[in-house]
C-alpha cells in the first residue's frame, strides 16, 4: 500500500476517533493515530481484509466501552442536585409535553358559570378533546369528538386572545337563536336549561332579550326574523350565570378555532374573590397558607364541571 | 489520581491487560511497541487495536499498574517514524506484583486442568 492511500486511511481513522468521548480522544487520540498508521505500514496484500475487520471491531467495542465509562464517571462526579435533575429529567420532560400539548391548568376568576363553576376553581383543561376541527385521520387515532350543544368549553376571548373564557355552547353553526325574557329559544324551541341560574328577577332588555338594537355589530348581518343565525365555523356561547355573564350576547360568536379545550377536572377549589385569582398577590398566598384546609372546597375536588 | 486498588481486587486480569503488563515487564514501550510485543507473546493470536490498547492503558494508569514515562523519538523504528516523538509507558511496582499474582493464578489453573484432564506437561 502506498503512502498516499495510508494517509487517506489515517484521515478516515481520525474521523472515527470522534466517536470516542472527548476526554479520551484528547488524551489518546494522537497516539492511537500513530499506532494505526504503524499498523497500516505493516500490512500487505491479503492481510488488509483481516486488518480492516479487526480495526472495525476494535473501534466499535472500545467506543461502547469508553462511552459507558465516561457516562458512569460523569454520574459519579455529579453533585446531589444534578443527580436529582437527571433522575427527574424524564418526568419533567413528560410533564412539559403533557402540559403544553394535552392539558393546561387554569383558575377561574369570575362567577359567570355559577353554580357549575365557581370562583377559585382550579381546573385542568383537556386540549385534545375538541382539537379536531374537521374530518381527517387524527379523528380515528385521538380521543376527539365534535363540539355539541350544551358542552362547556374553554376558549380564547375573541376580543382579547390572551384571556381564556369558559362558557357553555348554546348554538352550533346554522342554529337560529334568540332570547325572550331570559328564555333561550333555539330553532323555534324554548330550551329547558337546568344548568342555568338567574340571580335577578327583573328583565333587563339588553341582557334578557336578544337580539335587540343594542346587540354587537358582529350580529348585524346574522339577524333574520328576530333570530341570530350562527355562521359556519362559529359558536354561540352563554354563561350559566345568565344574569351576570359576559358572553356571546355582548361580544359575538366564538370562532371554532379559538377553542382551547374542555374542562377535564377540578383539582383544587379554593374560596376566594375575583382579584385573588386574576392577579398574583401576596395577601392571597398568605390567606391560602392560613386557611388552606378550611377554605378549600373539598367536595369539588376531582369533580368534572 | 485515585488510590491504587489492592492487587487481589484486580484479578483476574483480562487477556489484553495481562499481556500489556508482560510487554512492559522488562522495558518501557510506546503504544505500537506494546502492540507488537503482545502479538509476539501470543503468536499473533492477540492483536490489539488502538481503541482496546488505549482503553486498557487508561484504566491501568488509573489503577496505578503502569505510568507514563517521557515522550521521545523511537530509534528502532525506521527513519520516517524516527522523527516523531512518542509517549512511553512503564510498569509500576504495583503492576509488577499484580502481573505476578495473575501469572501465579493462571499457573495454578493450568496445574488443576492438567491434573483433571490427564494432560502431559508439554503440548
Amino acid at each position: 500500500m502506498d503512502s498516499i492511500s495510508i494517509r487517506g486511511l489515517c484521515g478516515v481513522y481520525t474521523a472515527m476517533l470522534y466517536a470516542y468521548p472527548r476526554d479520551f480522544r484528547r488524551q489518546y487520540g494522537a497516539e492511537m493515530q500513530q499506532v494505526f498508521r504503524d499498523r497500516c505500514r505493516e500490512q500487505s496484500g491479503a492481510s488488509w481484509l483481516a486488518f480492516s475487520g479487526s480495526t472495525a471491531m476494535d473501534w466499535i467495542a472500545s467506543v461502547i466501552r469508553e462511552r459507558r465509562a465516561a457516562s458512569l464517571a460523569v454520574s459519579a462526579q455529579m453533585g446531589a442536585g444534578r443527580k436529582l435533575i437527571q433522575e427527574w429529567a424524564v418526568t419533567l420532560l413528560l410533564f412539559l409535553f403533557v402540559t403544553t400539548t394535552m392539558v393546561q391548568a387554569y383558575v377561574v376568576p369570575t362567577g359567570s358559570m355559577e353554580n357549575n363553576i365557581l370562583i377559585g376553581d382550579h381546573m385542568l383543561v383537556d386540549k385534545v378533546g375538541f382539537s379536531n376541527t374537521g374530518n381527517n385521520w387524527t379523528s380515528y387515532v385521538l380521543p376527539t369528538r365534535q363540539v355539541k350543544r350544551g358542552d362547556i368549553i374553554a376558549f380564547r376571548f375573541p376580543e382579547d386572545v390572551r384571556q381564556t373564557f369558559v362558557k357553555r355552547v348554546i348554538g352550533l353553526p346554522g342554529d337560529r337563536i334568540h332570547l325572550q325574557n331570559k328564555r333561550v329559544i333555539r330553532n323555534g324551541q324554548p330550551l329547558d336549561e337546568p344548568y342555568a341560574q338567574h340571580v335577578t328577577s327583573y328583565i333587563d332588555d339588553d341582557r334578557d332579550n336578544f337580539p335587540t338594537a343594542a346587540a354587537p355589530a358582529a350580529f348585524a348581518h346574522q339577524v333574520q326574523d328576530g333570530d341570530v343565525i350562527v355562521p359556519p365555523d362559529m359558536l354561540f356561547v352563554l354563561g350559566d350565570n345568565r344574569d351576570d355573564s359576559l358572553d356571546s350576547r355582548y361580544w359575538g360568536f366564538v370562532p371554532r378555532d379559538y377553542i382551547v379545550g374542555k374542562p377535564l377536572v377540578i383539582y383544587w377549589s379554593y374560596d376566594g374573590s375575583t382579584k385573588d385569582f386574576e392577579t398574583w398577590n401576596i395577601a392571597h398566598l398568605e390567606d391560602v397558607a392560613l386557611h388552606f384546609f378550611t377554605k378549600t372546597r373539598w367536595s369539588r375536588t376531582l369533580t368534572t364541571p | 489520581m485515585p488510590k491504587p486498588a489492592p492487587a487481589a481486587n484486580l484479578l483476574p486480569l483480562t487477556p489484553p491487560v495481562f499481556h500489556i503488563l508482560l510487554a512492559l515487564a522488562d522495558e518501557e514501550r510506546h503504544g505500537y511497541g506494546i502492540m507488537q510485543d503482545v502479538a509476539r507473546q501470543t503468536n499473533d493470536a492477540l492483536k490489539l487495536g488502538p481503541g482496546t490498547l488505549y482503553g486498557c492503558l487508561k484504566r491501568m494508569l488509573a489503577a496505578g499498574l503502569v505510568e507514563e514515562s517521557d515522550e521521545r523519538p523511537d530509534t528502532e523504528l525506521g527513519r520516517e517514524q524516527c522523527d516523531e516523538r512518542r509517549r512511553y509507558y512503564r510498569m509500576t511496582d504495583v503492576g509488577r506484583s499484580v502481573v505476578r499474582a495473575e501469572a501465579h493464578r493462571l499457573a495454578e489453573a493450568v496445574t488443576a486442568a492438567r491434573a483433571r484432564l490427564g494432560l502431559a506437561g508439554g503440548k
